[in-house]
C-alpha cells in the first residue's frame, strides 16, 4: 500500500515535466483556406451538405465582434446551434444574409454556403492579394490593414454600443523560461477588432498572477491566445509577433 | 493509510481547481435564456421536472424589488427552497399564483394549489417544464419585437422600456406590501476605476431604485451606502458579487462593459 502510494505522489511531481518539450506546431493549410470552417452540426444528418464559412472574405468587411457578440456566434465551431429557422428570422448569418445586405435564403443561393467545400470561393481571394502582407496565416498583415484604412470593417450591425471604451494599455508578459524574450500585448490593437467581452472573463479572467497560466503548451490546445490564433487570427509561428525582442528569425 | 492516500491525491486535485483557468469560452446564453432561472430544490425528489423560471416574462410586469424584497426570493438560484406547501399557503410564488389574482383581464393561474395537482400534470409542467415540451403561452421574440434594442443579455434594453413607459412593471401588491413614500435618489456619480486609462464608471441610482428600492441592495450587497466606503474589483464582480449580484445573469450582463465604464478619461 505504502509503495502505492509513493508511485502515486511521485507520478504526480513527473506529471509536469512530461509536458515539457518542444512545441509542436499544427500544420497551416494554404493561404486561401485559413480560418475557413467547416459548420456540420447536424447538416449531414438531416440530409443537407455542411456550410462553409470563410474568415477572410467576411472580416475585411466586419470586425469579429459584429459576428462573435452582437450575432452571438460562440468562438467554437459547430458550437452554435445556427437553424434555417433563425437564419429567417434574420438571426445569426440571416441578419445580413437576407437579400438586401447579402444574398439571402432563396434556393439558387444554397451551395454558397452548403456546399461542404472548404476551397469554395477562393478565386476571389485575389480580392485580397493587394492588402499589407503577411507570411503566415492568410498572407495578410490584418492588424496592418486595419490600421492604414486599406480595410474599414463595420463594428456593428444594429445596436451601437453607448461608448468607446479606447483601452490602449500594452502589457508585457515575462516568460517562463530565462531565455525566451517577454510577450508584449497591446490592448488597443485587439479591441480594434474586439469586445472587451469577447476575451473577458471567461478566456482571460483578470486576475492578477494567473497570466502563468498562458503557457504554450496550453495557447496550442487551443486555449487563452490559442483561442484566435491558432485559426483565425495570426498564427503563433509568427514567434516575433508577440515575442518581439525575440531573436528567432520569424 | 487509505484516508492518507486519498489525501494525498486530493490535495493537488483541488487545488487545481482553486487557481486554474480554462482559457476556453463557455456557450453564451441566448437572449431568451438569459436570466433564466433553474429551481430544483425539492423538484426531483417529488417526481417532477425542475422548475423553469424566466425573468425576462416577469420582469416587464413586477419590479425586482417586489419579489426580492416583499416576497422574500433569495438572489441565487435554488437558495430559497419554495415548497409546494409554501405556494398552497400563499408565499413566494403562491402569492399572485393563486389562481385568484387578476392580470389585467387575465387569472393569474394557480401554482401547486389543487389537491389533485399531482394528477393534473399539466397544471404542474406549466412551471416544472425544464426539459419538457411544454407550449409556451407568451412567444420571447414577439414580446420583445417592441422593446428597445441593447446589445447583451435579453437584447433589451428594460431601462429605456421602462423610461418610455413600454412597460409599467407594478411595485406594491395590496395585503403583501407596505408602501413607504420613496427616499430622494442621490445624484449620480462617478466611480474611480482600478486600472489606469479605463473610463470611470458612472453609477445612478436613480436608475436601480426604479426596480429596486433601496433594501434589495443595502445593506446585504453593499453593506455601506457612503462613497468610497466598499472596495471591490472586477474580480468578484464576474464571481457574482456586488453588481454582479445582478449584472451577470439577469440586470444587462457585465460583458457591456461601456453601459458602466462611461466616463471618458481625462
Amino acid at each position: 500500500m505504502r509503495r502505492i502510494a509513493g508511485a502515486a505522489v511521485a507520478l504526480l511531481l513527473l506529471c509536469p515535466a512530461g509536458a515539457w518539450g518542444n512545441f509542436p506546431l499544427p500544420p497551416e493549410p494554404p493561404p486561401e483556406l485559413y480560418g475557413n470552417i467547416l459548420i456540420n452540426r447536424t447538416s449531414r444528418e438531416s440530409g443537407v451538405i455542411p456550410a462553409t464559412f470563410s474568415h477572410w472574405s467576411h472580416r475585411r468587411k466586419y470586425t469579429c465582434r459584429v459576428c462573435h457578440s452582437e450575432l452571438e456566434f460562440a468562438f467554437r465551431v459547430n458550437a452554435t446551434e445556427i437553424t434555417e429557422a433563425e437564419n429567417r428570422q434574420g438571426k445569426y448569418c440571416g441578419a445580413c444574409h437576407n437579400g438586401r445586405i447579402a444574398f439571402g435564403h432563396e434556393e439558387a443561393h444554397c451551395n454558397k454556403c452548403h456546399n461542404g467545400d472548404l476551397e469554395y470561393g477562393k478565386e476571389k481571394f485575389s480580392e485580397i492579394s493587394g492588402l499589407p502582407a503577411s507570411r503566415t496565416g492568410n498572407h495578410v498583415d490584418w492588424t496592418k490593414a486595419l490600421e492604414e484604412k486599406r480595410i474599414a470593417p463595420a463594428s456593428f450591425l444594429a445596436v451601437k454600443p453607448s461608448s468607446d471604451i479606447s483601452y490602449d494599455q500594452t502589457l508585457t508578459l515575462k516568460a517562463e523560461w530565462a531565455f525566451v524574450a517577454p510577450a508584449i500585448f497591446p490592448h488597443k490593437r485587439h479591441t480594434d477588432w474586439l469586445e472587451c467581452g469577447n476575451c473577458h472573463p471567461e478566456i482571460f479572467n483578470i486576475r492578477k498572477k494567473t497570466t502563468k497560466h498562458f503557457e504554450m503548451r496550453r495557447i496550442l490546445k487551443g486555449e487563452f491566445c490559442g483561442v484566435c490564433h491558432m485559426n483565425v487570427a495570426f498564427p503563433i509561428r509568427e514567434c516575433k509577433r508577440c515575442h518581439p525582442s525575440s531573436k528567432r528569425s520569424q | 493509510m487509505r484516508k492518507w492516500l486519498a489525501f494525498v491525491l486530493l490535495v493537488p486535485v483541488l487545488a487545481s481547481f482553486a487557481f486554474a483557468q480554462t482559457g476556453t469560452k463557455k456557450r453564451r446564453p441566448l437572449p431568451h435564456e438569459f436570466g433564466e432561472v433553474v429551481i430544483r430544490n425539492f423538484s426531483p425528489g417529488a417526481g417532477l421536472s425542475p422548475v423553469q423560471f424566466d425573468h425576462w416574462l416577469h420582469r416587464a410586469y413586477y419590479t425586482c424589488r417586489l419579489c426580492h424584497v416583499d416576497l422574500g426570493f433569495a438572489m441565487k438560484a435554488n437558495a430559497t427552497g419554495i415548497k409546494a406547501a409554501d405556494n398552497i399557503k400563499g408565499y413566494y410564488c403562491g402569492t399572485c399564483h393563486n389562481g385568484k389574482m387578476m392580470h389585467g383581464d387575465r387569472k393569474i393561474f394557480p401554482s401547486c394549489a389543487s389537491k389533485n395537482a399531482r394528477e393534473d400534470q399539466k397544471g404542474c409542467n406549466r412551471c416544472h417544464s425544464k426539459g419538457e415540451a411544454v407550449p409556451r403561452s407568451t412567444n420571447f421574440a414577439t414580446f420583445v419585437e417592441k422593446l428597445p434594442k441593447e446589445r447583451f443579455g435579453n437584447g433589451v434594453d428594460w431601462e429605456k422600456a421602462e423610461e418610455k413607459g413600454l412597460i409599467q412593471p407594478i411595485d406594491s401588491i395590496e395585503g403583501v406590501s407596505i408602501k413607504r413614500p420613496p427616499l430622494a435618489a442621490q445624484k449620480d456619480f462617478a466611480i474611480g476605476a482600478k486600472v489606469e486609462t479605463m473610463p470611470e464608471i458612472i453609477f445612478s441610482h436613480r436608475k436601480h431604485t426604479v426596480w429596486n428600492g433601496c433594501e434589495l441592495c443595502h445593506p446585504e450587497i453593499f453593506p455601506t451606502t457612503r462613497k468610497g466606503n466598499t472596495n471591490y474589483s472586477m474580480v468578484e464582480i464576474f464571481e457574482g458579487k456586488y453588481c454582479g449580484a445582478c449584472h451577470v445573469t439577469v440586470a444587462f450582463p457585465t460583458t457591456d462593459c461601456q453601459r458602466c465604464h462611461s466616463k471618458p478619461v481625462r
